[in-house]
């Protein structure tokens, strides 16, 4: 409002209360399961209409492909964690949870990193979401929408670290904190259902 | 707990409005005011009725005249519309009706009754200050405009609309070679999505703020039906719509980037399409209808003095109109090829879901029962709304029936069933329910007279226009076929199709009758008064218009919302934030 005003708590609009705030959002995420819930219905129909002409590439089911995804995999899970230890000392006042956010967001800068890597080899194997048929397409659509929640998930994390560093997120006002957080936990859980029906079913 | 959270809310929300002048962009373009957005809203969506309606009339000239020049402005449009002399060309008439229905259903009916009415009225009628999410409120108006321009920017195209049906099946919708409008279709799945993030900013703020900022005393069951039904379609929104979200996405992939989801090699399927289309479709179905319903229960008890019969069973009927509705796709899949036992689970799902639809028409009917009848305008609407919902739920019946089915579909039988819902259903509704808060809306009345000549207006024309395409269903013609004097079974059908379309252009011409009181009314209206209709519900206490922040004190509500005609009361109508006097006997609920 006042852009002179140097920005604290104070000048910020009034909010809902926290718990409002966090309603809201559960009902958004209820949506976005719906969005992968369609994804990944048409895949399961689809693979299962293929039968056994789904033949996933060489690429993808090699030993060092599958161990880097389980490791990428392992790093966004544990995210999860590091992300809920941040924001418990973040309520609470205490020291070491901006640190614990910015691991959060470097191990989902890992799982990020491993992802483009993987493309990259496999767009190299010539496994593209245009040549290698309905297996590609489907690959390809839902390792990239949830690449993309990842990715804004990341961005929400950062603008929570930077809001956090300015004292625009407090003990008493974390509502941007708490939506941020719970949607990078779903789409944590979001990556288990897809490593699971990707990688290893 | 939730009901001092709401309190707590709307203080908030008082105290700033006293405090700043908002700036004219802060006030009319981007506002975060829901009764703002509300009109914002209104007026987008009255624009592209009459986009739609003109689509509609090009669709009936074509299918009356086929192949002669269209009077007037024929040389004026594009050519993948029209031939050079001037008349409509097989593909033009495709991206005609394409265009009509997307228009009606995602840019007229479901804003009017959701983001009209959803956003004028939830908060008004719990008693809080606004919505629980301004910024996304708005957030989902403007969304809401912008998927409208994308839907009709591809007139600009060379290639023009997009031409494969509202359904847009694969593979015709997903191959350019096929439909040979390649960036009108895909404009088409950008627009579908960027309208589906709309729909679910709004849902998600109406439901948070149902659930959360009621005011004291406004118990679930004490709201207004209007309220539930906005809920209940809530929720459908919020859980239907992405999914023709994601498959708006993998059509828009197929399209441009050369995936194969829906293409019937590389092990791709054409009917995974219609799976995910209307596993989306149905829902939204009731979501075009379940406002419609809540705004006529409002309506009803205030004209009948009575109140609403049967209120719980009302609300049980929405909220499992809600949950089936996820269960019955299939029916407009009979002739897909589907499993035999799965197509008659699917109509026995349909038929089921017609009971609770059923006991809201008994219920309708309780309501004005005995009453003491007055019919003004919106009554007339309200009343026009069961009658003619009660055709088309009937037409559904046919329809739900696999054998029936396997004749009638894709055929006008169909095009009457949706039109007895959407028009006769939803449209007539939503035009008693704007007679009925345009006083709260402008502070103004609009004129009974006028608004009665539109209403018996649209009911002939209406009725003229909709009712022989049963006829014309059951004696063959099919859907989508740009001239039907091609077919010999049809040729002696003709005149149906010359005097359907004459009806039409009626329908188009009682559409001005509202526009022009509409807009008069607007500005030269009688002042209204608080309470016009003697109504008891919380919006009726506040000034008309109602201020920022809606309300000065948060009310307190003391009982139901249809309390007329209480024996033992002088006044016939208990409003909801005055106690129950000592003399009064409720009904028991
Ligand atoms: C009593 C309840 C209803 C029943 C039993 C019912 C049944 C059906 C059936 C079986 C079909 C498929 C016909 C076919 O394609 O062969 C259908 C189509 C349709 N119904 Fe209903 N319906 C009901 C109410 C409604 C309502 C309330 C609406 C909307 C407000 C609606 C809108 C539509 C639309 C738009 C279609 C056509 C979709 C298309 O193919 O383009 N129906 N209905
Ligand atoms: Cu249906």
């Amino acid at each position: 409002m006042q852009a002179t005003a140097a920005l604290t708590v104070d000048h910020l609009p009034p909010q809902p209360p926290p718990n409002v705030i966090r309603f809201g959002m559960l009902t958004f995420l209820a949506s976005e399961a719906m969005l992968f819930g369609g994804l990944i219905g048409g895949y399961i129909v689809l693979r299962s209409g293929a039968g056994p002409g789904w033949q996933m590439p060489e690429a993808l089911k090699n030993p060092t492909t599958m161990a880097q995804t389980f490791v990428a995999t392992i790093m966004l899970l544990s995210s999860s964690f590091t992300l809920h230890f941040s924001e418990v000392r973040i309520l609470r006042g205490q020291r070491g949870g901006r640190l614990l956010l910015l691991l959060t967001l470097v191990l989902g800068g890992c799982f990020l990193a491993n992802q483009a890597h993987e493309w990259f080899s496999l767009y190299h194997e010539g496994f593209w979401f245009n040549t290698a048929g309905i297996m590609g397409s489907s690959f390809f659509v839902l390792t990239g929408f949830h690449g993309m929640h990842v990715f804004i998930g990341a961005l929400l994390l950062l603008a929570a670290l930077v809001r956090t560093a300015l004292g625009l997120i407090t003990p008493e006002r974390h509502a941007f904190l708490d939506c941020s957080s719970l949607y990078w936990h779903f789409v944590d859980i979001v990556w288990i259902f897809l490593f699971t029906i990707l990688y290893i079913l | 707990m939730a009901q001092t959270l709401a309190h707590s809310v709307t203080e908030v929300h008082g105290e700033t409005a006293h405090h700043h002048e908002l700036s004219f962009f802060r006030k009319y373009i981007w506002s975060e005011d829901h009764k703002t957005i509300a009109l914002q809203y209104l007026f987008a969506s009255l624009f592209f009725l009459m986009v739609g309606g003109l689509l509609a009339l090009g669709v009936r000239y074509q299918l009356a005249f086929p192949g002669t020049p269209v009077p007037v402005i024929g040389k004026l449009l594009p050519r993948w519309l029209v031939t050079d002399a001037g008349a409509i060309q097989p593909g033009g008439y495709n991206a005609l009706f394409t265009m009509h229905a997307t228009v009606m259903v995602f840019l007229v009916v479901m804003p009017l009754l959701v983001g009209v009415f959803g956003n004028f009225l939830i908060p008004l009628k719990i008693g809080a200050g606004d919505m629980a999410f301004p910024f996304f409120n708005a957030l989902s108006f403007w969304l809401f405009l912008l998927s409208g321009f994308i839907l009709l920017a591809s007139f600009f195209t060379p290639t023009g609309f997009p031409a494969a049906g509202w359904t847009s099946y694969a593979p015709l919708s997903s191959h350019a070679s096929y439909n040979g409008t390649q960036a009108g279709q895909s404009l088409w799945c950008v627009g579908l999505f960027v309208n589906g993030l709309a729909s679910i900013a709004g849902a998600m703020n109406y439901i948070t703020t149902v659930i959360n900022m009621r005011a004291p005393g406004m118990k679930m069951f004490r709201l207004p039906l209007a309220v539930w039904a906005l809920l209940v379609t809530a929720f459908l929104l919020l859980l239907a719509v992405p999914v023709l979200s994601a498959a708006a996405a993998m059509l828009f992939f197929d399209l441009n980037f050369g995936t194969s989801f829906f293409s019937a090699s590389n092990y791709g399927q054409p009917l995974l399409w219609q799976h995910l289309f209307w596993f989306f479709g149905h829902p939204e179905v009731y979501i075009l209808i379940l406002p419609a319903m809540g705004l006529t229960s409002e309506i009803l008890p205030v004209f009948s003095r009575k109140p609403i019969f049967g209120y719980k069973a009302m609300v049980f009927a929405m909220v499992a109109i809600g949950v089936l509705g996820f269960i019955v796709w299939g029916h407009h899949m009979f002739v897909s090829g589907m499993n035999l036992m799965l197509s008659a689970v699917f109509s026995f799902s349909t038929m089921v879901i017609a009971v609770p639809s059923a006991i809201k028409t008994f219920n309708w009917l309780g309501t004005v029962w005995r009453g003491s009848i007055r019919f003004t305008t919106p009554m007339c609407f309200a009343l026009g709304f069961v009658s003619m919902f009660v055709i088309g739920g009937l037409s559904g019946i046919f329809m739900a029936s696999t054998p029936v089915d396997l004749f009638i579909h894709h055929t006008y039988f169909v095009v009457a069933h949706i039109h007895y819902v959407l028009f006769g259903g939803s449209l007539f509704a939503i035009f008693g329910a704007i007679y009925f808060w345009f006083p709260k809306m402008f502070g103004r009345m609009t004129n009974e007279f006028w608004g009665k000549v539109h209403f018996f207006l649209t009911l002939t024309f209406f009725n003229l226009t909709f009712f022989p395409m049963h006829n014309l269903g059951l004696n063959g013609m099919m859907r989508r076929i740009a001239d039907p004097t091609q077919y010999d079974h049809l040729r002696s059908q003709q005149p149906i199709n010359v005097l359907i379309t004459l009806s039409a252009f009626g329908l188009g011409l009682s559409t001005i009758v509202f526009f022009i009181n509409f807009f008069y009314s607007i500005f030269k209206g009688p002042k209204a008064p608080r309470n016009p209709w003697n109504s008891t519900t919380l919006e009726w206490t506040v000034p008309s218009p109602p201020g920022h922040g809606n309300f000065d004190v948060t009310p307190t509500v003391y009982h139901g919302p249809y309390e007329y005609s209480v024996p033992g009361m002088e006044q016939d109508f208990l409003p909801q934030n005055q106690p129950v006097p000592e003399a009064a006997r409720l009904m028991p609920h």
